[in-house]
């Protein structure tokens, strides 16, 4: 089948361009930098209706995972490509016979404990604009969309060469500055990569016709909630680093996530209120039925992980 | 004065508010009937939930109280609906329905009569809240009622009690509280939660529109010449003919109609079915889940067409299953009075203690007298007694006093709490209390057992002198009970849910007496002691020697060695039989010293190996541990409780001769598992079992199973057989559905506690189904985190996922001090883990 992935620079995009590939699949690359995977590319902005319908013209299905993700983006920007973007997939992929939409369990955010919860509602209407723009272009697809369609929602994806999680993590390590609001008590639940992405090539066998996986969202986990001091403990060592993180309380962090969005120029600020309150509330949810609907297993659980991850830091230089 | 004969538009309820209030707007409508022919015709708002969807039976009619409305019966609307037509009436000049002349108890009776032969047809079932009782009950003899529901009600008031408080003062000012002010709805509305507060006020916003409350309060017969008093004991003459079966639902918090009105009504329907909620309040059925409740006694009576499979007598059996011949426990069938009188002039001890010393002889005259005192003032035989006496020499002398007059004593343990103490004993609704001076001063102050007659060592002010000779004309010819007749009434700890009352009978008790002789020694001279307080009582019933250690019983963990030594010292003990929050305090303060005793039994609560040995080590005899709970004891022999099974948990040894037990799958109820097959919830019969919960209709139901027409209790246990024995996995409510499938906790600590060294508790948190598992290792202090390392070896020792593993102190029950409260720990880790 051929299939357009967008997104796939990223690790996640890569990783699942590369498994629908090794299935046979023909892969085409969507973005605007060349994908260092070695997978075909077709270059353009998701912004742009024209390049996108030109892009996605011939294919027999569209892998939907270009976003703009950043701690404070302006919400026009962040707006364009995650709204604008996903309109104008839409509107391209009504040429095609499948989509598969990944959004995140951020659209469903309430800023209160989820423990073991079922698919929220996508109804954030929040300060942070990537969980808003994430929330609007989710609705959209689900109303919208004209072809059999799984929504994916990933929770906190990380592995080797991750960027988001594991990346921020090391940095702050490396200044010593890894703040845990209660000590890092509330239970959270993550996403190793090869799971996140096995579930979304899960997701895409399941976007047939009348299977039940079709027209709803689906909130992926590795489903083995540990405590954010555990998981931070656990990055940090594995990136070979000696660092105590320090503890305050929870309600304290999120004032200074307040401040920091409030005082700092740039788009990643340090803090921000809605990081704050993902990292001082349990996230985890009950995955039985994503389990059974999409028919796959997560494989790699906390412990396994970060030994990979160990071993990952390992084979870096220096 | 101006009353519209029509109810104005905007006296209908919008459809907005009725589903704000959690009622279908289509339930909603007007019927308009006339009681006779010739009568003015009068309209009544209804919620009626019409032809049900599943199934034909009788027609549900709800009859409300004063002041409220048919909203009170939103529960039994919702859930009887689709199974039941459910009509709940407003009264006239109540709720939605026409406001018209003040209206007298005898023609609300004719209306309702009227109502129910316009609107109904077949079988009725009446269920009646408050004043809507007696007009229910009142009706009940001119309609085709097949069952009645009655919930704190009356149809009478008794003679000892006084006219509630709030109707005497809403009486003497009927208009200023009930029609010019808003104070006598509002006062009733506040014995709810709040959030029914709006909907019980919503009728009855104007004066012109509270005219029938008054008039409702006016009406209420106080005194034998009140114009209604008559058709007040016509509705009490109609329950007493009535002949389906009655349901008594009573909320034992009701300031109004409380537990001296159910009394009432039980004496007048001694074959009512009596749910007592102890914690529901006046508006109880809005205070509990009541549609549940009347659904599932509805389908246990005869009225519903569906009633074939009921009882449980039918659930089928598996063929795997292996329930032994239910042969009977061996007994002499001679009673503990037998004894005591065959023992008359024996002068050896029968109790020895830190209170002094009893013989048989003193035992025999005491009681006797005793019983002489009591039965000349009136305690007769099935009479309920509170018996508040410490474990010692007073309590043997009471409690064989009682049984010679043939009263039931009503046990319960102080260490509960003075407050649930209370709802205990008003709960049991005794006749007389049975307390030395001390103890009936606070029950007398804290107005335990109001009404009853008061009995006590020596003169005190308005009590019976206990063992002050009565005139020798006095009976001293009292009946012996009948094996099947009430002997006791005693409550369970309260550490695994609200303590309950347990009712033993003669037979049972004689059974117990049976199966007690052959597990411990019987020796003339033996000795027996005992941590537990009631447990006393079993000495001289086996014939032993009873001996107090110096304690207070209410706090286990306070008999230390030197204490138990000290016990032991006065007569030859062979068995002693202690909690395990005692056994640990024994251990911990021996140092290295050893006690000589030949026999120790441990119960109360699972008891890990390692305490068994520990204990061993320390007395130098055998420790058994058998299973058994304050439903039956003992159900197993408690031998060798070193021994271990494939799914883990504490053995409790082999099931007594006449002991059944049945493990039932957790996933289907009604399926047994075969021996080393799987665990389970834990089913028991034996001839010493309880006969039920006291009141406690829906209780009884729940833990009652029928298996080849034998009885079984549903112990709230979960276990499994393997080898002979029956292994014990905890509590049921304390199992773990994980999405991997249930989990025991007590299979998962012990390997962890043998690992580690610690105390530590599994929980699980998250919705059933989905938890995932959570450690507590036992620490002082708030919840924490554990460090890596100790996180590291939880993990390491079982293949099961550990969400997380946490340092704390682990919450224990009061009275063994050594149940962990697992659903406590369980919401306080939840809590903890959730962030804020």
């Amino acid at each position: 089948m051929k299939i357009l992935v967008t997104g796939g620079t990223s690790l996640l995009g890569g990783t699942v361009a590369q498994r629908l590939e090794s299935r046979g699949h023909d892969i085409t690359c969507f973005q605007r930098r060349s994908n260092p995977w070695g997978l075909r590319d077709v270059l353009g902005d998701i912004r742009d209706r024209d390049q996108v319908i030109g892009a996605v013209a011939s294919h027999d299905a569209v892998v939907h995972l270009a976003a703009l993700v950043a701690p404070k983006p302006r919400w026009a920007d962040a707006f364009a490509v995650n709204v604008t973007g996903t309109e104008n997939i839409l509107a391209a992929a009504s040429s095609t016979g499948r989509l598969v939409h990944v959004s995140t369990p951020s659209v469903a955010f309430g800023d209160r404990p989820a423990m073991g919860e079922a698919v929220g509602l996508p109804d954030y209407r929040g300060k942070d604009a990537y969980a808003h723009t994430k929330a609007i272009a989710e609705r959209l697809v689900l109303e919208r969309t004209a072809v059999p369609t799984v929504v994916i929602r990933p929770h906190l994806v990380w592995g080797p060469g991750d960027a988001q999680l594991v990346g921020r993590v090391v940095v702050r390590a490396r200044r010593g500055a890894v703040v845990l609001p209660d000590h890092g008590r509330a239970l959270i639940d993550t996403t190793y990569i090869d799971d996140a992405a096995a579930a979304i090539v899960a997701a895409f066998e399941n976007a047939t016709a009348g299977n039940e996986a079709t027209g709803r969202a689906w909130v992926v986990t590795g489903g083995d909630p540990r405590p954010l001091a555990e998981l931070l403990g656990g990055i940090v060592q594995a990136a070979g680093l000696d660092v105590r993180p320090r503890s305050l309380p929870a309600p304290l962090v999120g004032r200074l996530g307040r401040w920091c969005e409030a005082l700092w120029p740039g788009d990643e600020p340090p803090l921000t209120y809605f990081a704050a309150r993902q990292l001082s509330l349990a996230h985890w949810f009950d995955q039985r039925e994503t389990r059974r609907v999409l028919s796959w297993q997560p494989e790699v659980d906390v412990d396994e992980g970060l030994r990979r991850l160990t071993e990952w830091f390992g084979r870096q230089p220096g | 004065m101006a009353r519209s004969s029509r109810p104005r538009e905007d006296a209908q309820p919008s459809a907005t508010d009725l589903r704000s209030w959690g009622l279908d707007p289509a339930w909603s409508r007007q019927v308009t009937f006339s009681v006779r022919p010739d009568s003015d015709p009068v309209t009544w708002h209804v919620l009626d939930t019409g032809e049900p969807k599943d199934g034909d039976g009788p027609t549900l009619v709800c009859v409300h109280g004063n002041p409220s409305w048919s909203y009170l019966w939103r529960d039994v609307l919702s859930t009887l609906g689709r199974r039941y037509r459910v009509v709940a009436v407003d009264q006239t000049g109540m709720g939605f329905s026409e406001r018209t002349a003040p209206r007298r108890l005898a023609e609300r009776v004719e209306e309702l009569v009227a109502f129910c032969r316009a609107e109904t047809t077949g079988p009725l079932v009446l269920i009646a809240h408050d004043w809507g009782g007696p007009v229910a009950v009142g009706a009940s003899a001119s309609l085709p009622v097949v069952a009645m529901v009655l919930s704190n009600t009356a149809v009478a008031k008794p003679a000892d009690v006084a006219v509630p408080p709030l109707i005497a003062s809403a009486r003497r000012f009927v208009d200023l509280s009930c029609r010019r002010t808003t104070a006598f709805v509002a006062g009733a509305a506040a014995m709810t939660q709040r959030s029914h507060r709006a909907a019980l006020l919503a009728p009855y916003r104007s004066t012109r529109r509270r005219q029938a409350i008054g008039d409702f309060v006016a009406d209420i017969p106080v005194f034998p010449g009140d114009p209604s008093a008559a058709a007040l004991a016509s509705s009490a003459a109609a329950l007493a003919t009535f002949a389906g079966p009655v349901l008594l639902v009573w909320g034992g918090r009701d300031p109004v109609f409380h537990d001296r009105f159910l009394r009432d009504l039980r004496q007048r329907v001694p074959g009512a079915d009596v749910h007592y909620e102890p914690s529901a309040s006046h508006f109880l059925p809005l205070d509990v889940p009541i549609g549940s409740l009347v659904g599932a006694w509805l389908e246990n009576t005869d009225v519903t067409e569906a009633a074939g499979d009921r009882d449980g007598a039918s659930v089928a059996i598996g063929s795997a299953h292996p329930v032994e011949p239910a042969d009977l426990a061996p007994s002499d069938g001679a009673s503990l009075l037998a004894d005591l009188d065959r023992r008359h002039d024996d002068h050896g001890f029968v109790y020895r203690g830190p209170d002094g010393d009893l013989t048989w002889s003193d035992l025999h005259t005491k009681s006797l007298l005793a019983a002489r005192v009591l039965a000349a003032h009136g305690v007769a035989a099935g009479d309920r007694v509170a018996l508040l006496v410490p474990p010692g020499a007073d309590l043997l002398v009471a409690s064989c006093a009682l049984w010679r007059v043939g009263a039931v004593p009503v046990v319960a343990e102080a260490s509960a709490g003075l407050r649930p103490l209370r709802r205990l004993l008003r709960a049991a609704a005794a006749r007389h209390v049975v307390a030395p001076r001390r103890i009936l001063t606070a029950a007398v102050a804290g107005r335990m057992t109001p009404g009853a007659q008061r009995f006590t060592w020596g003169r005190f002010p308005r009590s019976i002198d206990f063992d002050r000779p009565v005139p020798a004309s006095t009976t001293m010819d009292f009946p012996s009970p009948d094996p099947d007749d009430l002997a006791a009434i005693v409550h369970t700890s309260g550490a695994t849910g609200p303590a309950k009352p347990v009712c033993y009978t003669h037979g049972a008790l004689l059974a117990q007496r049976g199966v007690m002789r052959a597990m411990v020694g019987q020796g003339e001279d033996e000795a027996f002691t005992t941590s537990f307080g009631a447990f006393m009582l079993l000495a001289p019933a086996l014939g032993l020697v009873g001996v107090r250690p110096d304690f207070d019983v209410n706090h286990a963990s306070e008999l230390d060695f030197d204490t138990l030594a000290g016990a032991l010292g006065l007569a030859s003990v062979t068995t002693a039989w202690l909690s395990p929050a005692s056994a640990r305090s024994i251990v911990a303060t021996a140092g290295g010293r050893r006690l000589g005793l030949p026999v120790t039994l441990l119960a109360g609560a699972p008891i890990p190996a390692s305490l068994a040995s520990a204990v061993a080590a320390v007395t130098g005899g055998e420790v058994r541990a058998p299973y058994g709970m304050t439903e039956a004891l003992p159900l197993t022999d408690g031998i060798n409780p070193e021994a271990t099974g494939p799914f883990g948990g504490t053995a409790t040894g082999a099931p007594l001769p006449g002991v059944a037990v049945v493990i039932e799958r957790l996933s289907a109820p009604g399926e047994w598992v075969a021996d080393d097959e799987d665990w389970g919830e834990i089913l028991v019969s034996a001839p010493w079992m309880f006969a039920g919960y006291d009141s406690r209709w829906q209780q009884n139901t729940e833990h009652r199973v029928v298996i080849d027409g034998r009885r079984f209790h549903r112990t709230g246990d979960v276990g499994y057989r393997h080898d002979g024995q029956l292994f014990q996995l905890g509590r049921r409510t304390h199992v773990i559905e994980t999405p991997l499938g249930l989990r025991s906790p007590v299979a998962l600590e012990q390997p962890v506690e043998t690992a580690l060294g610690t105390p530590v508790a599994f929980v699980g948190v998250g919705p059933k189904g989905a938890q995932v598992l959570v450690c507590v290792l036992e620490d002082s202090g708030d919840l924490r985190l554990a460090d890596d390392e100790t996180a590291h070896q939880v993990r390491s020792v079982g293949s099961e996922p550990v969400a997380a593993v946490l340092r704390g102190s682990l919450p224990t029950d009061r009275r063994h001090e050594s149940k962990v409260d697992r659903v406590a720990l369980a919401d306080a880790v939840s809590d903890f883990l959730a962030g804020r």
